[in-house]
């Protein structure tokens, strides 16, 4: 076959993508600037002074924030770990690593439920060994989204960075430590900005799935609103459908806007790679 | 003195041994390189020399302190590898840089070392690039460059030019050597192309299964072979395994199943008891069968059995009473293949190996 004619096997995927998502997000976006007075940006106006609103996209932010974080600094040196057993051990590591990802989110969120609620595990135990008095107040605040969320992307970010690091060729630390570089030295010199573009496509993955996610904050938040549990909210609930368009359309400005940061850090951090 | 040795050593991986009682032992400012087929253990006795590897016996002297546990990064000796291996996200000048800055030089004084590095493997001009935007070539002498700028004690190259093409590795190779003498580098250069290690080199190790079978300077191991492996590895394709070998004042007699001859004894001979003769392709004679009377001395007769034509030269595989040899002649001689001839050994261009 002709080189040139090779686009035409993206035909098909790219049709069902144009019916099934292209143009109803477009719509979506194009019902929020027009009310019966026709065009009009009232409707996010109106959003941006509403201190509820606001709320809930600050916390929602925040929560994709340390959900991030807490992944980077649990993931990484899982990451470097696996990246460096052999073939076999390797291969079974991995699978454990994503096994996580096989189960339900609404069984996962039921169990951290039984876990860090009033009654959990975790209460249990600090009160029986008398380092508390009442118990903590976990569940169903952003800190249980976190744990849950943490719990459900962390694989995604070790597979990502083993990916990475896996390519790293082992000359290059070979190299350093013949130039005099501690073990240390090696990680903070070569590993780490070696391993940049993983970390950046893994942080956009557990921020941007942080960020939309829906089950778990809805189960482990409580009355706790994120910025999908509250467009859930406003759509099938109040039957708020022009609210509930507004907010998606933010969510996908923000989405692409953290993307960009994303990516112009990592340019910086690693001109070449 | 030496300026460091090794002290048989053996290293063995998953049970098997790589190198077993291995001694090598290198002065301060010569460069050494370590010559042999594939597998044979010279990039492990590099490794093992750098640090990246730690013997399960034995000893390496450094300046004679013992050096065995001494950890890579605190050995200061350069490693050049095969694939260059720089930093893809540094650039040239940072990569060049990256020891200067763990050694903790001003930040003037690593500007002023990197520039005269530069200079020396005459890149000056490339600092700001990054290694994807060299050539191989370019690329092997930042890797050198590298290795060089923190004054090491000890500069180990492991294939540096495998990856260059032929007219690339010629000029590097001369390259490396003016600057290894005009720097006094005590270097350890592993290759396993022949005329690479004896241009190059002080003293060649022809190494065979985790041994050196013979280190001298490269005139003395292109003449003198010791072992058969070593003279097999360098060229000499035939072999005679002499029955006896009677030695008098100026001459060697040698006999094998009823044929006698003479070698010319000569005092670089080291070789007192080598019962095999190795002689070259190119050493031994071939005359037609009717222009001689008399047989004369160290030669048999033979009959021409593959002919093959090398371009410069014809091979001819000649069957003898005492086995097959290969000999090169000159394209201006030619024979048949099945013609009868007589294949003399001169008396002074057979050596005796073991
Ligand atoms: N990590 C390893 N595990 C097991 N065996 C190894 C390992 N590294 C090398 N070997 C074995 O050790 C022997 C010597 O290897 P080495 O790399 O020193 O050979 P070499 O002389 O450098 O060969 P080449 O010219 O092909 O580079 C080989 O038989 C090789 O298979
Ligand atoms: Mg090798």
């Amino acid at each position: 076959m002709k080189k040139r004619y090779l686009y035409l096997l993206l035909l098909p995927g790219l049709l069902f993508l144009t019916i099934f998502m292209i143009i109803p997000i477009l719509l979506t976006i194009g019902t929020t600037f027009f009310t019966e007075n026709g065009f009009s940006i009232q409707g996010y106006l109106d959003f941006f002074k509403d201190r509820y609103f606001i709320e809930i996209l600050l916390t929602t932010l925040r929560v994709s924030l340390f959900t991030t974080i807490i992944c980077i600094l649990l993931g990484f040196p899982a990451a470097y770990y696996i990246s460096k057993l052999k073939q076999r051990k390797k291969a079974i590591m991995l699978l454990l690593t994503i096994f996580p990802l096989l189960t339900s989110p609404v069984v996962r969120s039921f169990s951290w439920m039984v876990i860090i609620g009033k009654n959990g595990v975790v209460n249990k135990m600090l009160m029986g060994m008398g380092l508390i008095e009442q118990p903590l107040d976990i569940l169903y605040t952003p800190t249980a989204i976190i744990i849950g969320l943490v719990h459900l992307f962390l694989p995604l970010i070790i597979v990502t960075l083993v990916g990475v690091m896996e390519n790293i060729e082992t000359d290059l630390l070979k190299a350093a430590e013949s130039l005099g570089a501690s073990r240390l030295a090696v990680f903070s010199k070569v590993i780490i900005p070696l391993s940049v573009p993983g970390l950046v496509i893994g942080s956009i993955l557990v921020f941007v799935g942080s960020f939309t996610a829906y089950t778990t904050p809805a189960l482990l938040g409580g009355k706790q609103r994120v910025i999908s549990t509250f467009l859930y909210q406003n759509a099938i609930t109040l039957n708020e459908w022009q609210v509930a368009s507004i907010v998606a359309t933010i969510m996908i400005a923000v989405t692409v806007l953290i993307i960009s940061i994303m990516n112009g850090l990592a340019k910086k951090l690693n001109p070449k790679g | 003195m030496a300026l460091f040795t090794l002290q048989d050593i053996s290293v063995a991986y998953n049970k098997q041994n790589i190198l077993k009682d291995f001694n090598l032992e290198i002065e301060k400012g010569k460069l050494v390189s370590l010559l042999g087929p594939s597998g044979c253990g010279k990039t492990t006795t590099l490794r093992l020399i750098a640090g990246f590897l730690q013997a399960n016996e034995g000893k390496f002297l450094f300046k004679e302190k013992d050096y065995t546990k001494v950890p890579v990064n605190k050995r200061n000796f350069g490693f050049v590898f095969q694939n260059y291996a720089l930093f893809p996200h540094l650039s040239i000048f940072d990569n060049i840089a990256f020891g200067l800055r763990l050694r903790k030089n001003s930040k003037s004084e690593i500007e002023k070392k990197v520039m005269n590095v530069l200079e020396i493997v005459n890149l000056k001009g490339f600092e700001k690039r990054y290694p994807q935007e060299l050539s191989g070539g370019q690329k092997q002498r930042v890797a050198i460059a590298r290795a060089l700028v923190i004054e090491p004690d000890i500069l180990l190259f492991d294939e540096p030019l495998s990856n260059l093409d032929a007219n690339l590795r010629v000029n590097m190779r001369v390259e490396i050597r003016r600057i290894q003498q005009e720097l006094g580098i005590t270097t350890v250069y592993v290759s396993h192309d022949q005329e690479e290690c004896f241009s190059i080199s002080d003293q060649v190790a022809i190494m065979n299964k985790g041994i050196i079978e013979q280190l001298s300077d490269p005139a003395t191991i292109y003449k003198y072979p010791q072992t058969k492996f070593v003279a097999d590895f360098i060229g000499f394709k035939n072999f005679i395994e002499f029955d006896k070998r009677t030695d008098h004042e100026d001459k060697i007699e040698l006999n094998k199943s009823g044929y006698s001859f003479v070698l010319h004894k000569d005092a670089q001979m080291t070789n007192a008891s080598g019962k095999i003769g190795a002689i070259r392709p190119d050493d031994l004679l071939i005359r037609e069968k009717e222009d001689m009377g008399a047989v004369l001395e160290n030669s048999l007769s033979g009959r021409v059995k593959v002919s093959t034509y090398l371009g410069r030269s014809y091979q001819y595989v000649v069957e003898t009473p005492i086995g097959d040899f290969t000999v090169n002649k000159e394209m201006t001689e030619s024979y048949r293949t099945g013609q009868e001839i007589i294949l003399e050994i001169p008396r002074n261009q057979m050596v005796l190996v073991d």
